[in-house]
């Protein structure tokens, strides 16, 4: 093999280039995308969202044609009406959220942990990058990746059912708005989670160990709790149960499993702990141990 | 000339564990390389830590062209480090790792890709940088990971361990291009436990031992240091009582253990009596069936150096 003699080019300007949080976010999602567990979960969720459409436009049929006024009444006791049908958008019954879940323990499990595994940090650290922007990069991924998903269950059924009824469509006009932050409250819940366990995580497998093991295992805490104490706002302690309990209170579900106050309660208390376990665990003294 | 590294009584505990004794020691401005000697445990990774600015020292100073490292980007970015290790992500690719390590330090656009294109032509891997990390040897793999190291063309290299299980052939070509990275002006420090890894590469050498540094020093300097540790021989012979005959006779002689097929010699100075002992083989005076050296290890050696240093 030649060896050449050193030539480099002149050293970077600092601040010229992208940010790092960015370049190690962009790095994750392109592993991810040109992974088969990329394609799986994307078959899925397309599966889930022509569901979503079918659904709608039964609903839409169902209101429109005078043939199906037969079973109208039979199919609105079936399916979901009002502030339930609009939360049931993004949860789908929970099947939505639980598919999410799975997708965010098998993705996100190793994002911290792949690099623990591998003593990635320790290397990253040796360049101008800071603990704050290696946390914001897999921040940025594990709440960004579940965020990107919901929004088209978010804006297509909204859409279509403008497009093919109107303002008197299933889907009401002001539904992005409830939805929106709904989404965006339960990415940052499936985020944070994915975060601090990965980061507990000393491989991939045990990173999706773990964030299934706090949301399933949080989540029989919080019904034992909740079932021993004839208190349901223990299910607070679960992030599954925040995940579904978002839609339904900025839907205004007449009757949601979880009120307000436990809700932004645990909500926060998720998103301050996790944040905080992932803060100590990708401390540039952690990454050399 | 202010000095590109220099340590002012910088020590490292992780708790209660002392990780690095306070060092004080300077690595001059310029091209050159320095190799940090020690076994295993001797805190070889600690200091790179330390100059990597992975840590903040626990006391004293690190400096590393007149700044502290620390979370320092200003030196960082002229600072270019191959960890120890030896393992990448499965499916890992090198071109695209190759392109995040490169805009990690700033790179962007046709500049990274020159850069690239620039760093893989000096580590000679043009050819096989595409392939994934797992079809590649170690000693590719070691090559990339010097290859990330140059991208933003640093001054000073650190390189932790960098020969670690490479093939013979690998650790030559490693070290060609290093001598030839270090006379392009590049301050190298490469740590290593094996002391003749080290001594083929550089000029001098700093050994640590159990967190201290012992010595440092030219490599000729340091093997003075090492003729005064004695060195076990074990001698395979036909009549142990000729060796132990011939052996008393000489100065360099320490002590001395007979054994059934020969007898085992503790000697001092070795490279002036090996060439006597040779000489007494050659001339039929040592009935020598075997020669097997029981301690040239680095252990033995630093054990020896702490015991002279108490």
């Amino acid at each position: 093999m030649p060896i050449y003699a050193p030539s480099l080019p002149p050293r970077p300007v600092l601040d010229q280039g992208l940010p790092p949080a960015l370049v190690i976010a962009r790095f994750d999602i392109r592993r991810v995308l040109s992974q088969r567990m990329g394609r799986f979960f994307g078959f899925m969720f397309v599966v889930s969202l022509l569901i979503q459409l079918t659904m709608l436009y039964v609903k839409y049929l169902l209101n429109t044609n005078a043939a199906l006024s037969g079973i109208k009444d039979f199919a609105n006791q079936v399916l979901t009406q009002g502030p339930e049908f609009h939360a049931s958008i993004l949860t789908m019954s929970g099947w939505l959220t639980s598919l999410l879940w799975f997708q965010v323990a098998l993705v996100g499990g190793g994002l911290v942990a792949r690099d623990s595994l591998y003593r990635i940090r320790p290397l990253m650290y040796a360049h101008p990058v800071r603990p704050i922007d290696y946390l914001a990069a897999k921040g940025l991924f594990a709440a960004g990746l579940p965020f990107v998903i919901l929004l088209p269950f978010v804006f297509l059924p909204w859409g279509i059912s403008l497009l093919i009824a109107g303002l008197s469509g299933p889907v009401s006009l002001w539904a992005p708005l409830y939805l929106l932050p709904a989404a965006l409250i339960i990415a940052l819940i499936m985020g944070a989670v994915t975060l601090g366990a990965s980061s507990l995580a000393a491989s991939p497998r045990a990173g999706f160990g773990w964030v299934l093991g706090i949301s399933l295992g949080s989540s029989a805490i919080g019904g034992l709790l909740s079932g021993l104490l004839h208190q349901p706002i223990w299910m607070a302690i679960s992030p599954q149960a925040l995940v579904g309990a978002w839609p339904d209170l900025l839907c205004r579900v007449a009757d949601p499993k979880l009120n307000w106050l436990p809700t932004v309660i645990g909500t926060f208390a998720h998103l301050v702990l996790w944040t905080f376990v992932a803060a100590r665990r990708t401390r540039p003294s952690e990454a050399v141990l | 000339m202010s000095p590109t590294v220099s340590l002012q009584r910088a020590s490292l505990r992780y708790g209660d564990i002392l990780g690095l004794s306070p060092t004080t020691f300077e690595l001059p401005e310029g091209g050159g390389i320095t190799g940090l000697l020690g076994p295993n445990g001797a805190g070889k990774s600690t200091l790179i830590q330390l100059l990597s600015g992975l840590l903040p020292p626990s006391g004293g100073e690190v400096r590393i062209f007149g700044e502290a490292p620390f979370r320092n980007p200003q030196v960082l970015s002229r600072l270019g480090f191959v960890p120890e290790g030896d393992r990448f992500p499965t499916g890992l690719r090198g071109i695209p790792w190759l392109r995040m390590m490169g805009e990690l330090s700033g790179l962007r656009g046709s500049g990274l890709q020159g850069a690239m294109e620039r760093a893989l032509s000096v580590v000679g891997m043009e050819l096989n940088g595409r392939k994934p990390f797992s079809e590649m040897s170690k000693g590719m793999r070691q090559r990339m990971r010097l290859a990330q190291a140059l991208l933003h063309n640093p001054e000073f290299l650190l390189l932790d361990e960098p020969f670690n299980g490479m093939d013979p052939e690998a650790r030559l070509l490693l070290m060609d291009m290093l001598r030839s990275l270090a006379t392009a002006g590049r301050r190298i420090l490469v740590s290593s436990h094996i002391l003749g890894e080290v001594a083929q590469l550089t000029d001098r050498i700093l050994l640590l031992f159990r967190g201290r540094l012992l010595a440092e020093g030219s490599v000729a300097e340091i093997r003075e240091l090492l003729d005064r540790h004695p060195v076990e021989l074990r001698i395979g012979a036909e009549s142990a009582q000729a060796v132990a005959r011939w052996a008393v006779e000489h100065d360099e002689l320490v002590a001395l253990r007979m054994e059934e097929a020969g007898a085992v010699l503790a000697v001092r100075n070795p490279r002036s009596f090996l060439p006597k002992l040779q000489a007494a083989v050659l001339a039929g005076e040592l009935p020598l069936l075997s020669l097997d050296p029981l301690d040239l290890n680095l252990d033995a050696v630093f054990q020896f150096l702490t015991k002279d240093h108490a």
